[in-house]
């Protein structure tokens, strides 16, 4: 049921963001994982779910999966991927250096 | 059908990757980097005659017939944004080998510059939906890897919240994408643009076309989504900063251009009615940013809010004049930019500080960086005979002949404060006192002046030479008024 | 006449040059030729049977942005005073400015000014008349600052800068409606339709756009206060820019556009009382000031306001008595202005409290000091050139039509302001010429100046005389062509000395007797400044504005650019939510369709559930591997969801990405500090679950009706059938990434070299680090 997932990848969603809004950089980064998530399960549903064979060529079978969304999540995983990766690198670099996790203490001196 | 097109995007590509192998060779980098950023000019104004003369050229990536392949497109709006992208490159390329970069150079500095440009022109050429967001993500993670250069505790600061921002609104795109591959079932541009009208734009069409304005607004930098932008381009160095401040923000606003000329017009009332609004907020906030601060990257950083405004004004009042005006703007903005960041980057360097309060009185040692900071002044507050003026007079134009007096006059009063913004760092840094500034140690700016120079020479050209110029913004206008020559040059092969 | 306008700006480029290898020769002498040519050039059209001249050079067509120079009786007559006044300014500096000081530069800007100002008089398209209009502003922005070591010459480049580029923004503004009305970009083709202009609805607004930028030009009430502190430029500036041409740019323009506006009563009204106004204020103004400069600079302002007013008033009578005023201005003040230069040359000093006295030291100026004075007073005499004016002003005041409020109140408005004009004309002559010497209060020891520099002044003080004595030799030649050009209906009279007893000269003589009581009592009633202006200032007003503009934009701007990203998070999300929630309930754009549906299993809700729990535990998770392993589980269920989602290649895909992330997150984040328990203002916390449940509300209904809008087939039907036929392949999916969507694979890949590259850099910059 499609509706099932459009709402998952709401509930995805609002969790990341509500992770976003946080102070600590493990959250943060946390909630970018959910965001993706949330993202590419709204591509797979926007595609028709389960309308046929998974999409790979079988004699006999006329009925396949919509494939291109799921090519599209395919690109996607791995770009998240490599952004998460450099993400995390980074935050634990911000963090050493700047001795703290919390953004809010990662504000700087505003406009100087 | 050509292959010329993906060479913009490909030259660049390879550059990259052989940059990478030469990475410790600081001497041999930097020579490469000269030579392929002048090929990738060579090959940009040679795209850009071609496409003159004979119209779009597009690409049928492996062959594969639009829609169902990836399509790429050249029309004149592409050409010229390649041309100018390649022309800040070339600027930028050359500077870069005097910026001060030191150890940054042997970071990968040169690689990630040329995926930068590979992944801008890659946005500017794609004819694909999805496609656009892959090469956003190109030029969106060499951005990431070259803000950070350098490991700063300022830069790790400022980079990972950039990182942040951009991400969420990446995945936003994508979520978009989907959204309306659900309702029409297609991520071809051409196509979208088909379908949409079909059933004009009706149903949740406007919803997903707002969703994706916030998208490309965010990158943009638009308001009020712009806080990422002035903190963290002032971080990098100042070649890096040029590169951002020319190129990123403009990506975003030739998205703009492109979905909402070719995709959403269908309901102008709704969308461009509303950037008109977002335009003139993002032109007062921005310039009241610029006016806010002491330093003197920030200014110029701020400035970049109040320029996007301008193009996002032609685009919402969606008549000839005021698209020309847009385009007019945006090109010889991507110019002024670069020439002003690499220009303040000068002053920092020289004057030792980027704090205005400190400065005082540098036109006696540097009399050049003065006069070309006081002519960017002018060439960004749009007055005559600066390329600046042109675009505002079209835009003008446009604006009253689609009877919006208030944008208007924002517009103009904007403008009155750009120029203050930037004349307090010629009045505060330039004039007073020879002395103002205890101990100032003579600096050598060789080989910076050249690429400023170079840049704001064509401000000058595309000012008064405004006749070679004008007839291309105004025939590109009139080009993305009608969006059935772009569906016809893709499905109709 | 191409030549003429640039011609300045020409040798502008050579000028540097000169100055830098010429040393033993004074710039100036070179430039000099400059304005005399042109004026050579120019005088040779004057003549009874002038008539107007046209010249067109192309410069951008296609945008009808083209040189076209109108020379008419108006253009003449600046073009002389610019050229002419120009080359006396330039003699008079040849003396008045050191070798020492950076002359290249102030030729430079001189010149420029020069070719800006011939440029704006003559251009008869408007949009090249804006682009010199602007270049006047910023050769004056430049000129102003030129000892600009100064903090006060600083400040009056600032703000003569600001308040005359706002008004050239404006009347950019008024172009481009009055373009895009008529359809012209010419001036003399907008006055051929008059009618469509006055007839149009934005007309008031062009009016305002228009009067502007000629107000803050001229430096009008209440914009008048950048002239005063321009007065820190070098005084030949000042006599050339801020009193003889520049500033009458403003009275140029609205002259040249009198023929369209004259017909409406906005345009009496505004000017005219604009002008009323700043001729009262001016002059009272200047009876207050100390500096010599400074008393010139507001008389400049009041006089200007005298010509602004008879522009406004239009009759025939008005307008012939604004150009001949416009004339004698520059002879009378000009001459002042180098009079004023050579005393603080001379003497070291400009403020006429420490002066006094100076007839027998310098009697040479004195004399030309009282011709000018009392031709700027107004007193009847027939060899002052001043009364003339002045005196055909009185004459029009009386009688004028329109508003009735105001046309009655003009003539005493007008006799208050000359009375004032009489007393601080009374004030500059006899405070600095005669009276007690104090020669101890003076920097340097007085003595005549010497005669190069007195050579300009005297041949103004001439002018003054000549024209007071002949004024038939400037009239019919002259005058009557600029006059007609302003009104056409002006017809050919003569001027007299002479008119009888009527009632201008009654108004003449009042203000001569009650100038004189004021002038000897004015010690008496020099409170009633106190009073008024007393603390109302304008100069507070732009000080105030200019102060305010830097620490409110300050305080704004650090109100959302606090660095949090939070705050950068919430305000772009809540941006974002809010206007696309509000254009979907607008635009009605929630549509659902529950037909064509997948049946649901409990496996799937299972999953489901499970995610939800775990994208929820996510939240109030306080140890880091906790955290860590419970996201793994949300990325393990959404690839187990795309098995049942007949998704193999994405869910094995997900599987490896997961891992290896979680195993990244672990080496990330063993070592940093737990999660501390979120201590947030109630307020916070709310804030964060609206936009995060309004989000996730937002993209779900969003989902729901993309979802249902299945209007178009998909274009993968078009990949299955050709996978293999055409790709060779039976994985669709794999078939579409390497071959159909190739390029997405290609660039997907650069990403993540991109970045395995920058973490490689960040790592070895760590490394380098440390080993420093």
């Amino acid at each position: 049921m499609e509706f099932l997932i459009i709402i998952l990848s709401g509930v995805l969603f609002a969790t990341a963001i509500y992770n976003l809004l946080q102070k600590q950089l493990l959250r943060i980064i946390i909630g970018t994982i959910l965001l993706s998530h949330g993202a590419h399960l709204i591509i797979l549903t926007m595609g028709k779910l389960k309308t046929g064979q998974p999409p790979v060529l079988t004699e006999g079978i006329s009925q396949y999966t919509d494939p291109l969304p799921q090519a599209l999540i395919l690109t996607s995983i791995v770009i998240s991927f490599g952004i998460t990766g450099l993400l995390l690198v980074l935050a634990y670099r911000t963090t050493e250096e700047n001795n703290t996790d919390n953004m809010e203490q990662l504000r700087g001196k505003s406009n100087e | 059908m050509s292959n010329l097109a993906v060479l913009p995007i490909v030259l660049p590509l390879i550059a990259a990757i052989i940059l990478i192998f030469f990475n410790s060779n600081v001497k041999i980098s930097r020579l490469l980097t000269k030579v392929f950023s002048l090929a990738g000019l060579a090959v940009a104004g040679y795209v850009f005659l071609h496409v003159m003369e004979n119209g779009t050229i597009t690409l049928q990536t492996g062959s594969w017939v639009a829609p169902y392949g990836i399509i790429l497109v050249v029309d004149a709006l592409s050409a010229v944004l390649i041309l100018t992208t390649n022309i800040v490159s070339v600027a930028c390329a050359f500077y870069a080998a005097h910026a001060g970069l030191g150890e940054k150079e042997k970071f990968y500095f040169y690689p990630f510059f040329f995926f930068l440009i590979t992944g801008v022109t890659g946005a500017f050429i794609t004819g694909d939906l999805f496609n656009l967001f892959v090469f956003f993500e190109v030029l969106l993670m060499a951005s990431y890897a070259l803000i950070v250069l350098g490991g700063d505790k300022v830069q790790l600061r400022e980079s990972i919240k950039y990182l942040l921002i951009n991400l969420f609104s990446s995945m936003l795109f994508v979520t978009a994408i989907a959204f309306i591959y659900g309702v029409v079932g297609t991520i071809n541009m051409a196509q979208i643009s088909e379908r949409v009208g079909e059933v004009e734009q009706q149903g949740i069409l406007t919803t997903i076309a707002f969703l994706l304005f916030f998208v490309f607004a965010t990158k943009a930098a638009l308001f009020p989504l712009y806080y990422w932008l002035p903190n963290s381009y002032i971080v990098p160095n100042p070649v890096i900063s040029a590169l951002f401040g020319a190129l990123l923000t403009k990506v975003g606003v030739y998205s703009i251009t492109r979905v909402f000329t070719l995709i959403f017009t269908h309901r102008l009332e709704l969308t461009h009615e509303f950037f008109i609004w977002i335009a003139g907020l993002s032109m007062i906030f921005g310039v009241i940013g610029a006016l806010s601060t002491n330093n003197i990257k920030l200014i110029v950083a701020y400035n970049i809010i109040p320029a996007i405004g301008y193009m996002i004004m032609g685009i919402g009042i969606f008549n000839q004049e005021a698209l020309s005006g847009s385009i007019y703007y945006l090109v010889q903005d991507m110019i002024v930019k670069a020439a002003l960041f690499l220009l303040v980057g000068v002053i920092a360097y020289v004057a030792g500080t980027s704090d205005l309060r400190k400065m005082g009185g540098l036109i006696h040692h540097y009399p050049v960086l003065g006069w070309l900071l006081f002519i960017s002044a002018f060439v960004l507050a749009g007055i005559p005979p600066f390329s600046g003026f042109i675009g505002k007079l079209l835009l003008l134009e446009g604006a009253f002949q689609g009877g919006d007096i208030v944008i208007a006059i924002i517009a103009l009063i904007t403008s009155l404060l750009i120029l203050y913004s930037v004349i307090k760092i010629f009045i505060r840094g330039f004039w007073g006192d020879k002395d103002t500034i205890k101990n100032l140690e003579k600096k050598s700016t060789k080989g910076m002046i050249g690429p400023i120079v170079f840049l704001l020479s064509f401000t000058v050209i595309l000012g008064i030479g405004a006749e070679f110029f004008y007839p291309i913004s105004d025939s590109i206008a009139e080009y993305l008024l009608d969006p059935e020559i772009y569906i016809d040059s893709v499905l109709k092969e | 006449m191409i030549y003429a306008v640039f011609a300045p700006l020409l040798f502008a480029i050579l000028v540097p040059w000169i100055s830098k290898h010429k040393d033993r020769i004074h710039t100036g002498i070179f430039v000099f030729f400059i304005p005399f040519i042109i004026f050579l050039y120019f005088i040779q059209f004057v003549g009874a049977d002038f008539s107007p001249i046209r010249e067109t050079y192309n410069w951008v067509p296609s945008l009808n942005m083209n040189f076209d120079f109108y020379l008419d009786g108006l253009s003449l007559l600046f073009v002389l005073l610019i050229s002419g006044i120009g080359s006396l300014v330039v003699l008079y500096s040849v003396f008045y400015l050191e070798k020492s000081e950076r002359l290249g530069h102030f030729y430079v800007f001189l010149l420029m000014f020069m070719a800006a100002m011939l440029g704006v008089v003559l251009s008869d398209n408007v949009f090249v008349l804006y682009a010199f209009w602007e270049l006047t502003s910023i050769s004056s922005f430049l000129l102003i600052g030129y000892w600009n070591f100064k903090e006060r010459s600083r400040y009056g480049a600032l703000k003569s800068m600001l308040i005359t580029v706002f008004g050239g923004l404006s009347l950019l503004g008024g172009f481009v409606l009055l373009t895009v009305i008529t359809g012209t970009t010419s001036i003399q083709g907008m006055i051929e339709q008059v009618d469509v202009i006055l007839a149009s609805k934005y007309l008031p607004l062009i009016l305002t756009f228009i009067l502007l930028g000629a107000f803050t030009k001229s430096a009008q009430f209440p914009f008048h206060i950048w002239l005063p502190d321009a007065m820190e430029a070098p005084t030949p500036v000042s006599a050339y820019l801020h009193s003889a041409t520049m500033v009458k740019a403003g009275i140029f323009l609205v002259a040249r556009f009198s023929p369209i506006f004259a017909g409406y009563e906005g345009f009496f009204i505004s000017v005219s009382l604009v002008g009323i106004v700043t001729l009262c204020w001016g002059s009272y103004m200047a009876v207050r000031q100390t500096d010599l400069k400074g008393i010139l600079a507001f008389s400049t302002i009041s006089q200007l306001g005298m010509i602004m007013a008879m522009l406004g008033f239009g009759t025939e009578a008005a307008v012939f008595a604004a150009v001949f005023h416009i004339l004698n201005h520059a002879t009378f003040k000009g001459s002042l202005f180098m009079v004023a230069g050579i005393i603080d040359h001379e003497t070291g000093t400009r403020d006429i409290r420490k002066l006094g006295g100076l007839i027998t030291l310098m009697p040479m100026t004195a004399t030309l000091a009282v011709f000018a004075t009392f031709s700027m007073a107004g007193v009847p005499l027939p060899f002052l050139n001043g009364f003339y004016s002045k005196e055909l002003f009185f004459d029009a005041t009386i009688d004028l039509e329109g508003a009735a409020w105001l046309s009655q109140a003009i003539p005493y408005l007008a006799v208050l302001g000359s009375i004032f004009t009489f007393v601080y004309s009374m004030y500059f002559f006899f405070g600095v010429f005669t009276g007690p010497k104090q020669l101890e209060q003076l920097p340097k020891k007085p003595h005549e100046a010497p005669f190069g520099m007195l050579i300009s002044p005297i041949i103004l003080v001439l002018g003054v005389i000549l024209i007071g004595i002949f004024p038939e030799m400037v009239n019919a030649p002259f005058l009557q062509h600029a006059a007609e050009s302003v009104n056409k209906n002006v017809e050919y009279h003569k001027v007299y000395f002479w008119h009888g007893f009527n009632t201008p000269l009654m108004m003449s003589l009042t203000v001569v007797g009650a100038g004189i009581i004021l002038f000897v009592t004015r010690r008496k009633w020099d409170k009633v400044y106190h009073v008024l202006p007393g603390k109302l200032s304008f100069n507070r007003v732009y000080n105030f504005i200019v102060e305010k503009m830097d620490t409110y934009s300050a305080a704004i701007t650090n109100t959302y650019m606090t660095g949090s990203l939070r705050t950068y998070m919430v305000l772009i999300l809540g941006a974002t939510l809010i206007v696309t929630a509000g254009y979907m309930f607008l635009t009605d754009g929630f549509t659902i369709n529950v037909g064509n549906l997948a049946e649901v299993t409990v496996l799937e809700v299972a999953v489901v559930i499970t995610i939800i729990i775990g994208a929820i535990a996510t939240l109030f998770m306080r140890n880091n591997i906790a955290a860590i392993l419970v996201t793994g589980i949300v990325g393990y269920g959404v690839a187990t969801l795309f098995v049942i989602y007949r998704a193999p290649d994405i869910a094995l895909t997900q599987l490896v990405v997961e891992t290896v992330s979680i195993a990244l997150f672990l080496l990330c984040f063993y070592h940093l500090p737990n999660l501390q328990k979120r201590e947030e203002a109630p307020k916070t916390k709310l804030t964060n679950f609206f936009i995060s449940a309004g989000f996730g509300l937002l993209i779900t209904l969003v989902g729901i009706s993309a979802h249902s809008s299945d209007w178009f087939d998909s274009i993968s039907s078009y990949f299955v059938e050709n996978s293999y036929k055409l790709g060779g392949g039976d994985n669709i999916v794999n078939v579409i990434l390497v071959d159909f969507r190739g390029l997405d694979t290609l660039f997907e890949i650069a990403v993540l070299g991109i970045a395995a590259l920058a973490v490689v850099a960040l790592i070895k910059m760590k490394k380098k680090k440390g080993a420093e």
